[in-house]
């Protein structure tokens, strides 16, 4: 009988494998078997990659048997966001202009998940260069949300996101610019982390937008992502931005939050759009937080409004600088039949983008003009003070916030076209991007009206990711929920 | 002022991607509602505030050793190239005519 892993943690699994329940070869098949039954549902992946991930799990066992010590991640499988470099693959952004792209070499942050003994079963499938919050942009074509094929597994690694909730994979990484790892994690009912700004090292992803990218863990449980924290974390001298860091990342989990203060943002929770049951689940979780000893304390953040415009203005200017690299000439997409130059460049971009590409592209190129350049570019860096400070001053007070991941369940495929309405969807997450902060997005059961995951967002100062952690997996353990998107017993079942 | 649809042409071209004619009137209403919901940036009062262009704001001029380290091998990074000749990328005509 094969191995099911759908509703195993990378915790039970490598335990599995340690104590010789199970090898890492049949991990990886029971990791192939769940995405052959569950992928042509869901269509979380761009690629798999079966043989990779069943030539890593033959080393492992072979570790196993040299009596050589494995790492807590030996044989877990897990999957990898379609904007991070793996030799073996092609890192396509979801992109018409990088379908063809072969990597060559890892990111480092695929090297380090490697070298700790994952199991690379595949690409995830986004939005086309992290633009979207829906993973609707792929040219690859959307992927589905597990707990309800019809609705968008948010985004823009929805993919990572709905590759775990199916239980295709235990952990799955994503990356995170404006809330591309907590929004869809909150959609799809998963834990998604986003650390501070320089913890992982960003060597070999993608850029979008470089003061605001950064990597982060998917896993079905707090205790998992911070496994994965403890082989991402740290200094990488191809990433000048990355940051020393030693922390034990699972070190305090069982530590509670008794005597902790934890900050709510009025302006936050009562801002127009957010859904009634979002709020229930949030009130629930400030009960459980107080239950715990935790004091709830009411903080400002007086410049809050202004991120969203302030991420919409640094991230498109960003994201013009760093897609200018698409020239066709080295590598991506190049439109055949031009004489010259130039032609063939604009011709080659104009088909290798897709729409929100192009559109945020163009944005970028009109903010940073001679002219406009101070009339938002510059009040936008100058508001990402205000808010860092902001956070700096809640902080001294606090030591988390808790606010919705986002302000509404996951929505229809197809039910939000227009691109603004779109970035709404990100109100809650966006602040943390522009100053740095990490947070994670914690799963807090079924939205009482709309019967679909709801997630919180616990947020902490600069380089408090630890603390984070800490704070989410106490109050994971006031709830009883089912981590796995009931598609996958069923697919079992109708076997 | 509304961005005419001359100037996202002159913005298309700056950025160097083709916009077909038809597509012009849409891509104009898109970023015009794109950059009228950045207004919210003009409403603060920013006076004497510094930018923050960084999250990590102390870094500058992060250097290593002027040593030689290995990187990718020449026919590795040519591998993705749309064309390539002797060695090198290959490109159509810059300046026009016959290459």
């Amino acid at each position: 009988m094969a191995l099911d892993i759908t509703q195993m943690s990378a915790r039970q699994i490598h335990a599995g494998i340690q104590d010789g329940s199970f090898s890492a070869v049949e991990v990886a098949q029971g990791a192939i078997d769940a995405i052959e039954a569950l992928e042509p549902q869901v269509h979380a992946f761009i690629q798999t990659t079966p043989e990779l991930a069943l030539k890593a799990a033959r080393a492992v066992d072979a570790d196993r048997a040299a009596g050589r010590e494995l790492s807590p991640l030996a044989g877990v499988p897990i999957a990898f966001k379609d904007n991070m470099n793996e030799m073996g693959t092609r890192t396509t952004c979801g992109s018409k202009m990088l379908a063809n792209y072969e990597s060559l070499y890892d990111a480092t942050v695929v090297e380090r998940m490697l070298a700790a003994g994952c199991l690379p079963l595949g690409k995830t499938n986004m939005d086309e260069f992290a633009f979207g919050s829906s993973t609707e942009t792929s040219f690859f074509g959307p992927t589905c949300n597990p707990w309800d094929l019809d609705r968008v597994p948010g985004g823009s690694s929805g993919g990572s996101a709905a590759s775990v909730a199916a239980g295709m994979v235990p952990l799955s990484l994503g990356s995170d610019t404006g809330g591309s790892i907590r929004q869809p994690a909150s959609f799809c009912g998963v834990v998604g982390f986003k650390p501070t700004y320089g913890v992982v090292s960003r060597y070999g992803i993608v850029a979008f937008g470089s003061s605001l990218d950064q990597v982060g863990p998917f896993g079905r449980s707090v205790g998992d992502v911070a496994l994965a924290m403890n082989a991402l974390a740290g200094r990488d001298p191809r990433d000048c931005t990355s940051q020393e860091c030693a922390i034990d990342f699972t070190a305090n989990l069982d530590e509670g939050v008794e005597g902790m203060r934890i900050g709510v943002v009025p302006a936050m929770n009562e801002a127009e759009g957010v859904q009634p049951e979002v709020i229930a689940a949030l009130n629930e979780a400030l009960d459980h937080l107080r239950g715990l000893g935790a004091q709830i304390v009411e903080v400002e953040l007086p410049h809050i409004d202004a991120a969203m415009a302030a991420y919409y203005v640094i991230g498109p200017c960003e994201a013009f600088s760093n897609l200018s690299r698409f020239d066709a000439v080295r590598y991506g997409y190049r439109d055949p039949g031009h004489a010259d130059l130039s032609s063939m460049e604009d011709a080659s971009r104009a088909v290798g983008f897709g729409t929100e590409a192009r559109r945020r592209i163009l944005v970028g190129s009109y903010l940073l003009s001679s002219g406009v350049y101070d009339e938002y570019y510059l009040p936008a860096q100058k508001v990402r003070t205000l808010i860092t400070q902001d956070f700096r001053e809640a902080f001294s007070k606090v030591d988390a916030i808790v606010s919705p991941t986002s302000p509404r369940t996951a929505f229809k495929l197809g039910e939000v076209s227009d691109p603004v309405s779109m970035h709404l969807s990100d109100l809650f997450t966006i602040a943390i991007n522009v100053a740095g902060n990490g947070g994670l997005s914690l799963p807090v059961g079924l939205g009482r009206d709309t019967q679909l995951p709801v997630s919180v967002q616990i947020l902490g100062p600069q380089f408090g990711d630890d603390r984070i952690l800490r704070v989410a997996s106490a109050l994971e353990g006031c709830y009883d929920i089912a981590r796995t998107a009931p598609l996958a017993a069923a697919a079992k079942g109708g076997e | 002022m509304p961005l005419s649809e001359k100037d996202v042409r002159a913005i298309a071209d700056y950025a160097r991607i083709g916009i077909a004619d038809e597509d012009l009137p849409q891509m104009t209403e898109d970023l015009n509602n794109m950059i009228s919901s950045l207004d919210a940036i003009k409403e603060f009062d920013l006076e004497g505030v510094e930018p923050t262009f960084h999250p990590i704001g102390d870094l500058s001029n992060v250097l290593r050793e002027d040593v030689v380290a290995p990187s990718l091998p020449r026919e590795v990074a040519l591998s993705d190239a749309a064309e390539t000749e002797d060695g090198q990328f290959r490109v159509p005509s810059i300046l026009g005519g016959d290459q």
